[in-house]
């Protein structure tokens, strides 16, 4: 068993886990955020790949970044070319797709860069929580 | 070898032939009769290049055919030996149905000229009919065609208020502070009215353009509406879209069929420009003509290839990825509205396309409106 542990303490209460939501759509991230908080998580929000990317960058971000949730279809640097990002500079933070269009191809080629899930909206609050929690199995594998 | 800068720009309109062949002279034609069969053949014939409608004739001053004349700018005569003489015509196109004017012609018109009557004429009517419904209906095929693009951006308009409906929805189900009820719930029906308004576009977009007469409308509102259509079939969030519209510019026409035409030239425009760059949209109005200009800076398109993108089919677009109909429905569309389409390109800077329909019909509708 190992002793990692990746929570963390957010103002003196107990967090499952930092998770970053990067979506166009304030309503989308409003969600998710309501979805993933009242499941202890510590949620950060983009609007797009560009400020996802300044996200992850700042601070100690860098390190205690658990999760990234991204949309596909946004502006600026789009959820393809965020995820190529995060996948040569974070490799060890898992990734899950959340995005309005379901495409098989798309779906199998990000799934065989390693992204841990490919979501397609309108997902229900308890599979998100699942697929959420499968990545910060999959983060905490990565500490050891 | 000759090069071709490529900053070159270069013109085409639907009237240029790439290959300049030395055109023979117009076949010159006279139409008797400005009944139904004549709008029918004044339509239909004024389209085509290499004839000349030297004028049309009726005796009745208030027949059909006259007004549509007079729009496309053909000469009106009220006695038919002043059409039929001293006119070096090539052709009398007799569509009165009328024995007596059969016989009439028989006598009056000159050696030389061939005269086109009775039956003969009525199954050039029926043939001129049966094209134009045909256009009709490749223009509805190729609008349907370019619907199943749509589905990209149709399923992240409405899966994006579906996850805010259910994610909300989940939420109330244990949520106790009642001003929070109170907002989600609100935030609900907003989402499902975003939803609705989806549909309703897309199905009057995509329904048979009406059959109604043509009548005045916004181009700056079609321009807009198109804006809206287009965005489920390309990315515009990454475009900077440029509006320079003058104020009260009108046009005559189907507005169904220029919704669509405008859809696809904001399509191909974004397209050019691989979703990142800027879109101009601009319409203005003189006293001679109503203009409007869709502006982009894309890859433009090569000298080579410019005579050919108003041709049935022509397309650049990998197999099934595009009909090569868009740009000729398009000129069809601004035909039978009396206008023009052109176009500049160049490669690696960008294309305009240039619509301009003629103001004399405008200017006319508005002093009979007001």
């Amino acid at each position: 068993m190992s002793e990692f542990k990746s929570g963390f303490f957010v103002g003196g209460e107990s967090c499952n886990g930092r998770v970053l939501v990067v979506d166009d759509e304030p309503d989308i991230r409003k969600v998710v955020r309501m979805t993933l908080h009242k499941a202890g998580y510590d949620v950060l929000e983009a609007e797009n790949g560009e400020k996802a990317i300044e996200t992850i960058n700042y601070g100690e971000n860098r390190l205690l970044l658990d999760v990234i949730i991204c949309d596909i279809r946004m502006p600026k640097v789009n959820g393809i070319e965020a995820i190529a990002y995060f996948r040569q500079n974070y490799p060890r933070v898992p990734l899950i797709v959340l995005t309005g269009f379901p495409d098989t191809d798309m779906a199998t080629s990000l799934l065989r860069q390693g992204v841990v899930d490919y979501l397609v909206k309108p997902v229900e609050g308890e599979k998100l929580k699942a697929s959420v929690a499968r990545a910060m199995e999959q983060r905490e594998l990565a500490h050891l | 070898m000759t090069t071709i800068s490529p900053t070159m720009s270069h013109r085409q309109t639907e009237h240029q032939d790439s290959n300049p062949v030395p055109a023979p002279p117009p076949m010159r034609v006279a139409i008797i009769g400005a009944g139904r069969g004549g709008v029918a053949l004044l339509d239909a014939l004024h389209q085509i290049r290499t004839i000349q409608i030297v004028g049309i004739v009726d005796l009745n001053p208030s027949a059909p055919g006259l007004k549509r004349a007079q729009e496309l700018k053909v000469p009106v005569y009220h006695e038919v030996a002043d059409l039929i003489t001293h006119q070096e015509l090539n052709l009398v196109m007799d569509v009165t149905g009328d024995p007596a004017m059969e016989s009439a012609l028989r006598k009056t018109v000159p050696t030389g000229t061939d005269v086109v009557n009775g039956q003969t004429s009525r199954l050039l009517w029926l043939l001129v009919q049966h094209e134009s419904t045909l256009q009709t209906e490749l223009l509805h095929a190729e609008k349907l065609a370019g619907i199943g693009s749509f589905a990209a951006g149709i399923a992240h308009d409405m899966n994006n208020p579906l996850q805010l409906i259910l994610g909300l929805a989940e939420n109330l189900t244990d949520e106790t502070d009642l001003e929070a009820v109170h907002l989600q719930a609100h935030d609900i029906i907003e989402a499902v009215k975003r939803t609705t308004a989806i549909c309703r576009d897309l199905t009057s977009y995509s329904r048979r353009a009406s059959l109604r007469q043509d009548c005045l409308m916004s181009i700056n509102g079609k321009l807009d509406e198109a804006l809206k259509i287009a965005r489920y079939a390309v990315a515009l969030q990454d475009i900077d879209i440029r509006k320079l519209y003058q104020p009260d510019v009108v046009v005559k026409g189907n507005p169904d069929e220029l919704l669509h035409v405008f859809v696809n030239l904001i399509t191909n425009a974004v397209q050019a420009m691989e979703h990142h760059g800027t879109l101009t949209l601009e319409t203005t109005a003189t006293a001679d003509a109503t203009q409007v200009r869709v502006t982009d800076t894309g890859s433009g398109i090569s000298p080579e290839l410019l005579g050919r993108i108003f041709d049935p089919f022509f397309t650049t677009k990998p197999p099934g990825k595009g009909t090569g109909l868009g740009l000729y429905n398009i000129k069809n569309v601004i035909h039978h509205m009396n206008g023009t389409i052109g176009v500049e390109s160049q490669v690696g800077r960008g294309s305009t396309f240039t619509l301009i329909f003629p103001n004399e019909t405008v200017a006319g509708e508005r002093s009979a409106q007001s």
